[in-house]
């Protein structure tokens, strides 16, 4: 995982509306959403999105509906034109693009996956697989081994000859991954891609994901609704509310210092003991006595579980040999308990 | 004299009026007038109950520059007839070879020998349609009609009608698809299909007599075509503009070229509607080629006129059963083929 900075976006607007560069003006001179639209009859899409999304890293954009996620991700591929603003991709400004650049960047750098999997419906799975290839001029028997490769990897093995509508909704995403995969573009993405499956086949997906995403390190651009998917899958975790950018940041951080009551209110239903991990919590030093050994990445539910329900004792944290910290269960304890933005001590701490 | 000399007058227009004094041909209403004595004239205070609306032939009286409604009947003939020459110079060649596809295609169907063209016909059916049923189906229609000696009108009817509509379907499918990708080209086009749609079928006859010759088949080819282009280019255009926005957008996505786009899904998802459009205007060339039998078109049409001209009931009446069958058979042909494409894509 590197560093480089692949994908960013520098002060973006969206206005819908007949005359959205006067409306601009009016947002910047600090107009809210709710009284463009009652006083100019505009709709303030993103207002100022400013985001760096990493080389190698899963980003999650994470919103209700109507926060504008599925607007903002349609900028990174320029399917939605802003009304002002730059986006970045590897250094270059795409807003400055000529068709035929935009249509090369869409071919070679970005692919996509879609909420309603949006797979053609008269072509066969194959053929969905390498639709990607097929646009780049590459002849059938030329993208076949590629595109039934990666068919193979999302567990679609010999379903080559299959309709879209034969399979399943979630084998039909699987489609949709393996399509984009097979144009070997290195960046991905997903809009709400895994919302319109059932809970059970959505957990396999995004398992799929990060076990596909351990291997191939694309950046990923990830939209989704849900709060246990976005700490799930985020390196890094984007909030929108009416298309601002609320907070953002590693997703624990969010977790353990909220950075205002919307975002508490968001949180406030979470399974905390799952999704913590021992190193956004633990303290740095041997500590005291220790009870035992455990790893940064392990979830505080699992600690508990350890300590038998003991609240006295401590762990040392040992990454790859070497002691990085240590962890008391009063600590846990205290990470447990949802903290309020005002609290300034307890933000202090987690920070 | 007239109901309307006083508004002349008030208005200073007499004069003008008065210049331009027809001395065209009297019309049969003076004439009466006149024969009727003197007191026409003295009537110059027509009660309100009768006051005529203010129409040309009724201002003409009071004011003889005004035009009579003839005149404007008469205007549009003679306009028609001074730029005939010109348009036949520009539209007679362009049209000529829909003449020759129409005579050969006639006389190849009509020519060919039965048993030939029986099991090609079947054959063509099986090619479309892909169920035994339907080409049973065929089958027994052309044999019906061949039993009571209709063979050959039948195959005239048919050929028209291939014709026709197949270059309904190749001008219709480009002019749906150039509509689906323009607003503009659809508020434009869209008003003219309104127009030849609600227009009755015998008014595009008319034109039609006076610019080409009555031997010509293009004369109703052109009618026929006119009449059944409109339901494949609707449906075209529908056809495209109604395929899942979601997939475009994918295709978008994947930056597929608009040519990409337009044949490798719109087209492709739109065929359905596209075939059902075919299906209509299939069936409205039959509608209007037993209409063009009046101006010569052959085929059971003629049968049906000769029915209602001599009073030969039961001529009429087989013959229109015929049309009946034939109409049958070709929507079933189509309807056919156009589930088994359906079910080859299966819209989800």
């Amino acid at each position: 995982m590197s560093d480089t900075i692949k994908v960013s976006i520098r002060n973006l607007y969206k206005i819908f509306g007949d005359d959205p560069q006067g409306a601009l003006a009016k947002v910047r001179e600090g107009m809210t959403k709710a009284d463009l639209l009652e006083q100019e009859n505009h709709v303030l899409g993103l207002n100022d999105i400013n985001v760096d999304m990493k080389e190698g890293q899963i980003t999650v954009i994470m919103g209700l509906s109507g926060s504008g996620k599925s607007t903002l991700i349609r900028h990174l591929n320029r399917l939605i034109e802003p009304t002002a603003g730059e986006v970045l991709v590897n250094g270059e400004d795409i807003l400055a693009y000529s068709e035929a650049q935009l249509r090369q960047l869409r071919r070679v750098n970005m692919s996509m996956v879609f909420q309603k999997f949006a797979l053609l419906p008269h072509r066969t799975v194959l053929e969905n697989a390498g639709m990607a290839l097929a646009t780049q001029g590459i002849s059938r028997e030329d993208y076949e081994s590629e595109a039934r490769k990666w068919l193979d990897r999302v567990g679609l093995a010999g379903q080559d000859d299959q309709y879209p509508h034969q399979l399943s909704g979630g084998m039909q995403q699987r489609v949709g991954i393996a399509r984009a995969l097979a144009s070997n573009s290195d960046i991905m993405l997903m809009d709400e891609a895994f919302s319109a499956l059932d809970p059970l086949i959505r957990t396999d997906m995004q398992d799929l994901l990060l076990e596909l995403q351990a291997e191939l390190h694309k950046t990923i651009v990830f939209i989704t609704h849900d709060l246990d998917e976005a700490l799930k899958l985020a390196d890094h975790l984007v909030i929108l509310k009416d298309g601002a950018v609320v907070q953002q940041g590693e997703p624990q951080k969010i977790l353990l210092a909220p950075a205002d009551p919307y975002i508490e209110d968001f949180v406030a239903d979470i399974n905390r003991a799952r999704v913590l991990r021992v190193r956004s919590v633990m303290e740095p030093g041997e500590g005291g006595p220790s009870a035992g050994d455990v790893a940064p990445n392990d979830n505080l539910e699992s600690l508990i579980a350890r300590s038998e329900g003991a609240v006295d004792r401590s762990f040392r944290v040992v990454k790859d040999g070497a002691v990085i910290g240590h962890i008391t269960m009063a600590d846990v304890m205290r990470a447990l308990v949802p903290r309020r933005s005002s609290d300034e001590s307890a933000q202090d701490k987690a920070a | 004299m007239a109901t309307y000399d006083g508004l002349f007058d008030t208005l200073g227009l007499r004069e003008w009026c008065d210049g331009g004094a027809s001395d065209g041909p009297m019309s049969m209403a003076d004439l009466l007038a006149k024969t009727k004595g003197g007191d026409a004239a003295a009537s110059s205070s027509t009660p309100l109950r009768d006051l005529p609306f203010p129409s040309l032939d009724a201002l003409h009286d009071a004011c003889g520059a005004i035009p009579q409604t003839r005149d404007l009947t008469q205007g549009l003939e003679a306009g028609f007839l001074a730029i005939r020459d010109a348009l036949r110079i520009v539209v007679d060649p362009l049209t000529q070879p829909l003449s020759w596809m129409l005579r050969e295609m006639l006389w190849v169907m009509t020519a060919t020998p039965w048993w030939i063209m029986v099991p090609i016909l079947l054959l063509i059916t099986w090619a479309v349609a892909r169920s035994w049923k339907i080409v049973g189906f065929v089958a027994l229609v052309i044999g019906l009609l061949a039993f009571v000696d209709h063979y050959d009108v039948a195959m005239q009817t048919l050929a028209i009608i291939f014709v026709c509509a197949f270059i309904c379907v190749l001008f219709g499918v480009p002019i749906g698809i150039a509509m689906s990708r323009s607003d503009r080209m659809q508020n434009i086009v869209t008003p003219i299909l309104d127009m030849l749609q609600t227009l009755p079928p015998f008014v595009y006859l008319i034109p039609l007599i006076f610019l080409f010759s009555v031997t010509e088949p293009k004369l109703y080819g052109i009618a026929v075509i006119l009449y059944a282009i409109v339901p494949v280019v609707r449906l075209t255009n529908l056809g495209i503009r109604l395929v899942d926005k979601d997939v475009i957008e994918a295709a978008d996505a994947f930056g597929m070229t608009n040519r990409q786009k337009l044949f490798g899904v719109q087209i492709p998802l739109a065929l359905p509607n596209i075939m059902a459009g075919v299906n209509q205007t299939i069936m409205m060339s039959l509608a209007m080629v037993v209409i063009a039998s009046m101006v010569s078109a052959p085929g059971l049409g003629i049968l049906v006129l000769r029915g209602i001209r001599n009073l030969e009931l039961g001529v009429g009446l087989v013959a229109g059963f015929g049309i009946v069958v034939l109409a049958i058979a070709l929507d079933r042909v189509t309807k056919a083929s156009l589930a088994r494409i359906d079910a080859s894509q299966a819209n989800r």
